[in-house]
């Protein structure tokens, strides 16, 4: 069975040119390549990025990439983030102005329906490097990572491994990484599901395993898709210690507030289907995510990618992406006060019944008489939660599991997640010589 | 977990239909592979949009992965 039958309006001298390339093993020389001719490739972006009321996050990022000639490559990547602004503290919205004092004796007021938020101001670094090593049809990749911010710190490294397989039709990859992660609270670490004011000085270790296993498959001479599924395990402090609890009294209304707790272990899993196709020109892109946890959360994400040629060096791409998640066992609106306590609660609405919506799109261009290529991309993103969306109806809690964590039966619905909107412009660059 | 079942199925449906295409995709032959070769041609056609957005959603979100290992933790209020 032949599904491609041979283009008649492909001239002769584009099917020898395309063979040489192939020849020459070098992805780099075929179409529009001749700008990535060179053996070291800088890649420069920068994030800006808002949420109305919220956080705003500068975010620059550099990396730079030297090829030698037999097909090694070394990468190092340097990212800095400057976050400033506030984070919702997980404490309910209330008709009345909400005034808590913290553990160190300061004091924030709420105004009346707005959600409590903490304000915070950190500065990020990153570092990343990798080693890539062909040998022949094998390509090993070496990473490692290191990233510090003002409490928390992570080291890790991983090892990837991609094999091509039948005339380099397909692509078979698997890999591992470690990390080993620090969180040293500012202030100290507050005991879970208590009133903060008992706390441990010191760092306390977070350790994240993690594996992968796809295969990607050339289809037709336009068609490529891949499917890649992950592991994650994670022990160690899951906790955000910045993060509390209402205490509810017998009509809704915050009376008092606890701090956070989450388990000290987490397994998650996903498998990622993707597909790119060639058009006459332009490439669509589709990439589904089905993703789970022993927290109880469940998530489905679609993203969707249209990449427009303009001309023969610029480009529109539009993106949407649309995503939805169940809410954790142990999340919560607010516990009801005079109840017993749960084992672990957290009002953080990231581990809420989330949707979210992305739109946007990426400009790509070249400067006359400039090498590189320059890239615009802008996007809103908006968040909300199932069932609070408009007029604050209350969210849907699911009936309780039966493990340990039932004892979150306590919990009072509520309204969960207030709606944010985020806007993001990155700006990047891309060059070789 | 019958749910979770349902998915590990289906992305083994994909992987058997992508073998069996086989004998299709052998009809791509090296010099039929000139639009595969342009660097647009992936499954992720910018490494760093991608890296952008994991960051980006993984402090937004309860979900990650899906691609890949490693990359950095953060705390991420």
């Amino acid at each position: 069975m032949q599904l491609d039958a041979p283009s008649p309006t492909r001239p002769l001298r584009h099917r020898l040119r395309s063979a040489a390339c192939l020849l020459l093993a070098s992805g780099a020389c075929a179409g529009k390549a001749t700008a990535q001719s060179g053996n070291t490739q800088l890649d420069t972006s920068t994030l800006f990025y808002t949420e109305r009321g919220r956080t705003t996050v500068v975010e620059p990022m550099v990396r730079l990439t030297r090829s030698l000639s037999d097909g090694q490559s070394f990468s190092a990547q340097l990212v800095l983030d400057a976050m400033t602004g506030a984070s919702p503290t997980g404490a309910t919205p209330s008709k009345i102005a909400q005034t808590v004092t913290s553990a160190s004796g300061s004091t924030s007021t709420t105004e009346a329906l707005k959600v409590p938020v903490s304000p915070f101001r950190d500065f990020r670094g990153a570092l990343d490097f990798d080693w890539v090593r062909p040998l022949g049809l094998v390509t090993p990749t070496t990473s490692a990572h290191v990233s510090r911010e003002r409490d928390y710190r992570s080291l890790g490294a991983s090892e990837v491994v991609s094999i091509d397989l039948m005339q380099r039709l397909t692509t078979l990859t698997v890999g591992g990484g470690y990390n080993s992660d620090e969180v040293t609270p500012i202030g100290g670490t507050p005991i879970g599901l208590s009133d903060g004011s008992v706390r441990t000085q010191g760092s306390n270790s977070k350790r994240v395993a993690s594996g992968t296993i796809g295969l990607s498959r050339v289809l037709t001479r336009r068609w490529l898709v891949g499917v890649t599924g992950t592991r994650i395990a994670e022990r160690g402090y899951l906790t955000e210690p910045y993060k509390v609890v209402s205490l509810l009294d017998s009509v809704g209304t915050p009376s008092d507030q606890l701090t956070e707790k989450r388990p000290e272990s987490r397994s998650r899993s996903g498998i990622e289907a993707s597909s790119a196709y060639h058009l006459d020109q332009d490439v669509v892109y589709t990439t589904y995510r089905y993703y789970w946890d022993d927290w109880g959360i469940r998530s489905h994400t679609l993203d969707f990618k249209y990449r427009h040629e303009l001309g023969s060096t610029t480009y529109f791409t539009p993106h949407v992406r649309l995503y939805a998640q169940t809410q954790a066992d142990f999340f919560s609106g607010g516990l009801q006060q005079g109840v017993p306590l749960p084992t672990f609660a957290s009002a953080d609405y990231r581990l809420g019944p989330l949707r979210s919506g992305t739109l946007g799109g990426t400009f790509g261009f070249h400067l006359p008489k400039s090498p590189g290529e320059l890239t615009l991309r802008v996007e809103y993103i908006h968040q909300w939660g199932k069932g609070d969306r408009g007029d604050g109806e209350t969210g849907d809690v699911e009936g309780p599991s039966d493990d340990h964590r039932s004892s979150v039966s306590s919990t009072v619905t509520h309204p969960t997640v207030a709606p944010v909107d985020i806007g993001t412009v990155v700006l990047g660059y891309s060059v070789g010589f | 977990m019958s749910s979770h079942r349902g998915v590990l199925g289906a992305a083994l449906l994909i992987i058997v239909i992508a073998g069996m295409n086989g004998c299709a995709a052998m009809s791509v032959h090296p010099w039929d592979r000139d639009l595969l070769a342009e660097k647009k041609m992936k499954l992720v056609p910018s490494p760093t949009e991608r890296a952008i957005d994991d960051h980006i959603y993984f402090s937004k979100e309860g979900s990650t992965g899906g691609q890949g290992v490693g990359g950095g933790g953060c705390g991420c209020n």
